[in-house]
């Protein structure tokens, strides 16, 4: 579904990627682990269009995607989370969400002057669906009309999700979902993460420190460290790979 | 050729001036991340202070008569027998003059600078942490305070202030043509770069240069390491005024005093954005470039073109370098 | 008391005056604005006037700063560009009949206006922030030092200015204020409700959006350039707009109306009275305009009307336009539009305290 071959990204003489080479399969839950500094973040922005990497290619659902901006990525079906929440503070939650609506919209800019007619049908469709598919979905109803400022962290990275799945993706990235976050909320995010598979089939890269939740949801997993892929597999594989124990815990161990 | 090495060098010494005061805007920044956009009209407030200090002042009646004109004994003697244009004769108007324009180069300086100081503590301070643009809006609104309350505070005609050096024509070849200068106009040069120079190097190498820097990287972090942010904002609004006060100075001596002064503030801002903000070697090679861009523009098409010269410039360099010709390019974590 | 807050349908909720007491103050002040040309007399309907044509350029500023985040120090520019455009189109096409005439031109005043906005907005793209202010600021100084050049003399008349055409509606004939006050007043409400409705649709989200965060915008599949130059168009076709009711309203236009004190003065209304909210503009406007003419009166007053001390009263009226500008952004950033809101909140929850 998304794939990347020999994805080499750097900043001035800063190697941040390395030949990196992954597919995230079709409807499965993939993730990406490393420890800090390992690119993970980099690799995430140069699959979603913000760096443009110096070699290597990005596919999406077979079409090659590496040269072209993050607002056409979008609209190809391709949608992403933030590691530090980039929600839009100056509106509610339910704007927000509103804006996964974006690329499914069609209203241009004299028919939102005028309002009523086709652009009052359209916004009241998105509202309807939004409603009944992601807001009651991932149960923020009780919160739709609050602004973003009075959220708890874990309710922004809730609504930041609820935004991403208005948009309605076929592949899901997520930096760091449960970053910062108790037991109970990393709990109830990896079931919300698990659900969204399961119902809408979505095809969900994820990237993650807290290693119970990655072995524990995702069925293939890439490990990166200093910018080189270093393994790649199911949690069971990975997790006992020679290298990914050393990258982890150090040579000595 | 002639022509061009005259108006070249015109140009030279506009643009001189026109770094005295950037520098400002750019000392202002680099501390607070705040541009002045009301700058010019504080080299307007220093253009009426070294009037009041030089002319309107020592014309009192009780202010003694040496300051009004310095005519010791020794200097009505060389006067005697001089023809009417000849240099020594400049030279000795010049020199009855120097009182004033000292009183008034330290009147204007120390007035503006406590004038900064006072719009620091009562506007900006109060912002610091909030928006920039919040206090970037304080400045635009401070366009309108300063601008009225210049033409409250001075209503008397703005009559002719004397220049800081002796006006001398001075005329001297290059290159097989005659060139044509005052003496004023090279002072002036030479005072602008110097300051520039002085401040550029207190920048580079003094404690509290260095101070500024980090400021100028992090507020937050600067603060924590013990450095008083708060003084630094002063201390840059303080050096701007003050410099901006000698900058106005030199303006009202060449170009005389009115409140379009301010005005003059906007393209100079438009050259500290062509420099690169931040950077004063940047807006050195800024302003020297304007000055000569507008006194040929001046040559060639004619005198009301050079007004919008800094304009058209800043736009083209922002099309093709966004960030300026030496600015940072801020990079943008996601 | 206003409880619950109960809707059948989501057309209801979308609604923008979902409740009784935001109903009772828009149509409340929209009777009052009709009542109002039987009962001002001449001076109160030329300060109208002049409210109802800034008011338009402050709302289209309004899109550009207050909904997208672009600051523009320059918007002065376009209200002469659709001032100057409605006198050269009117000149032009003077063999057309008189009675179609404004029709054909204002409408040709806002497309040169929305143009030139979006040549002006091109930086925008690779500068944001102070860059941006100054570079409107710039191609603000340009157009009006263009339009002053003996080269377009003979269509602008130059620094001396040009006389321009009243306005002729199918023949009806908008000679007197109180005419022109019903055409500023209707096209006034009308670009005011237009630019709300934007805000209710996707275009004007994609605004909000790149203002809190541009990158993520872009990751929900909002163009920058599209959206980016769109803005800078609404923005200046509104100020296009208000000065084609600019060049009907007077008799004479000159170049140094338009010039950085009007671009000023559109900024300022819109932070007093509120960026990024609907209302904004409208006190902003009311507040900008009142406030030198309250001072005026004041001076007057004080002054016995001595001619001598009469000069002292624009230096007051510019400090006072200063001051108010800082107070605000000191006291309340988020303007009027803030204070009213507190105010419809404890009308809500009346008889109960405000909470």
């Amino acid at each position: 579904m998304l794939s990347v071959s020999d994805l080499h990204l750097s900043f001035g003489g800063i190697k941040a990627l390395q030949g990196v080479n992954f597919e995230a399969k079709e409807g499965e839950i993939t993730g990406v682990i490393g420890p800090n500094g390992a690119g993970k973040t980099s690799l995430f922005n140069a699959i979603s269009g913000f760096y443009a990497p110096d070699k290597g290619t990005v596919r999406f659902d077979g079409q090659d995607i590496t040269d072209i901006t993050p607002d056409k990525r979008a609209s190809l079906g391709m949608a992403r989370t933030f590691q530090n929440i980039a929600l839009f503070r100056g509106m509610t939650v339910l704007d927000n969400i509103k804006l996964g609506g974006h690329t499914r919209l069609k209203t241009g800019m004299f028919s939102a002057f005028k309002y009523f007619g086709s652009a009052r049908r359209e916004e009241l469709e998105l509202r309807r669906d939004i409603e009944e598919r992601v807001i009651d979905f991932l149960e923020i109803d009780h919160i739709r009309k609050y602004p973003i400022t009075m959220l708890s962290y874990g309710l922004q990275k809730r609504v930041e999700l609820a935004r991403a799945l208005a948009m309605r993706p076929r592949v899901l990235l997520l930096d760091e979902p449960v970053a910062g976050m108790n037991r109970e909320e990393t709990a109830d995010m990896a079931r919300f993460i698990l659900d969204v598979q399961e119902q809408f089939g979505t095809t969900i890269l994820l990237v993650e420190h807290d290693m119970h939740m990655v072995m524990d949801i995702c069925s293939h997993i890439v490990v990166l460290n200093f910018g080189q892929q270093i393994a790649s597999g199911t949690p069971a594989e990975v997790s006992k790979n020679p290298a990914v124990i050393e990258a982890y815990l150090g040579a000595a161990a | 050729m002639g022509q061009f090495i005259q108006f070249a060098i015109n140009g030279l010494m506009s643009g001189a001036i026109y770094a005295l005061i950037a520098v400002g805007i750019v000392s202002v920044f680099k501390a607070t991340k705040v541009v002045n956009f009301a700058h010019g009209y504080l080299i307007m407030f220093g253009a009426y202070f070294y009037f009041t200090f030089a002319v309107i002042i020592p014309g009192q009646e009780w202010a003694p008569a040496w300051l009004a004109s310095w005519q010791p004994g020794w200097m009505v003697e060389m006067r005697q027998g001089l023809n009417m244009f000849s240099p020594l004769g400049a030279v000795l108007d010049w020199a009855a003059n120097v009182p004033r324009i000292i009183f008034g180069l330290i009147g204007a300086v120390l007035c503006n600078a406590l004038l900064g100081m006072l719009i620091e503590r009562s506007l900006m301070r109060p912002l610091m942490g909030q928006s920039v643009f919040a206090m970037i809006m304080v400045t635009v609104g401070l366009i309108s305070i300063l601008s009225g309350a210049a033409s409250l505070i001075w209503t008397a005609d703005a009559a002719f202030v004397p220049h800081i050096a002796p006006n001398t024509p001075i005329r001297f070849e290059v290159f097989g043509t005659m060139v044509f200068l005052f003496g004023a106009d090279i002072v002036n040069m030479i005072i602008a770069l110097l300051i520039f120079g002085g401040i550029v190097a207190m920048v580079k190498f003094t404690k509290s240069g260095v101070a500024i820097r980090a400021t100028a990287e992090d507020q937050s972090t600067a603060y924590s390491m013990g450095i008083s942010v708060p003084k630094i904002f002063s201390r840059a609004w303080i050096l701007a005024s003050a410099t901006g006060a000698v900058a106005g100075a030199i303006l009202a001596t060449r170009n005389g005093i009115s409140p379009s002064l301010g005005l003059f503030g906007f393209s100079v801002l438009a050259i500290v954005l062509m420099g690169g903000l931040d950077s004063y070697v940047g807006c050195f090679i800024a302003a020297m470039s304007v000055g000569v861009l507008e006194a040929m523009t001046q040559w060639k098409l004619g005198g009301e073109w050079a007004e919008i010269v800094p304009y058209v410039a800043v736009l083209v360099v922002i099309i093709f370098r966004p960030h300026g010709l030496m600015g940072q390019k801020e990079v943008e974590r996601i | 008391m206003i409880n619950g807050n109960l809707k059948a349908d989501y057309g209801a909720d979308e609604r923008v005056l979902n409740n009784r007491n935001k109903q009772l103050f828009v149509y409340g002040s929209m009777l009052l604005l009709a009542i109002f040309p039987f009962v001002a007399g001449d001076y109160a309907m030329l300060m109208a006037c002049k409210m109802g044509i800034l008011l338009i350029a402050v709302v289209g500023v309004n899109v550009l700063t207050g909904y997208t985040g672009l600051v523009s120090l320059g918007h002065g520019a376009f209200v002469a560009i659709g001032a100057y455009a409605t006198v050269v189109f009117s000149n032009l096409f003077s063999g057309l009949p008189e009675g179609i005439l404004p029709l054909i031109v204002i409408p040709l005043a806002v497309i040169v206006s929305a143009l030139v906005g979006i040549i002006v907005g091109l930086p925008s793209l690779r500068v944001k922030g102070l860059y941006l202010a100054v570079a409107t600021l710039a191609a603000s100084f340009i157009v009006t030092f263009l339009i002053e050049q003996d080269l377009f003399a003979p269509w602008t008349g130059g620094v001396n200015g040009i006389n321009t055409p009243t306005a002729n509606l199918l023949g009806w004939e908008l000679d007197t204020k109180r005419e022109m006050y019903v055409l500023i007043t209707v096209l006034a409400l009308t670009t005011l409700l237009a630019a709300q409705n934007l805000f209710r649709t996707r275009v004007g989200r994609a605004f909000i959006a790149i203002r809190d965060r541009d990158y993520s915008a872009e990751i929900l599949g909002i163009s920058l350039l599209r959206y980016k130059l769109m803005s800078f168009a609404i923005s200046a076709a509104y100020c296009g707009l208000s000065g084609a009711l600019f060049a009907y309203f007077y008799a004479r236009i000159l170049p140094e109306q338009f010039e950085l004190d009007l671009s000023l003065e559109l900024v300022a209304a819109l932070i007093v009275g509120g960026m990024g909210r609907t209302m904004g503009p409208v006190f902003g406007v009311f507040i900008v305009m009142m406030v030198p003419e309250l001072i005026k009166i004041a001076m007057g007053a004080a002054t016995g009307g001595s001619l001598e001390l009469a000069r002292y009263t624009g230096p007051v009226q510019e400090i006072v336009f200063g001051l108010l500008l800082v107070t605000f952004l000191l006291k309340e950033p988020l303007g009027i539009n803030q204070i009213t809101d507190r105010i419809l909140r404890s009308a809500n929850r009346w008889p109960f305290a405000r909470g």
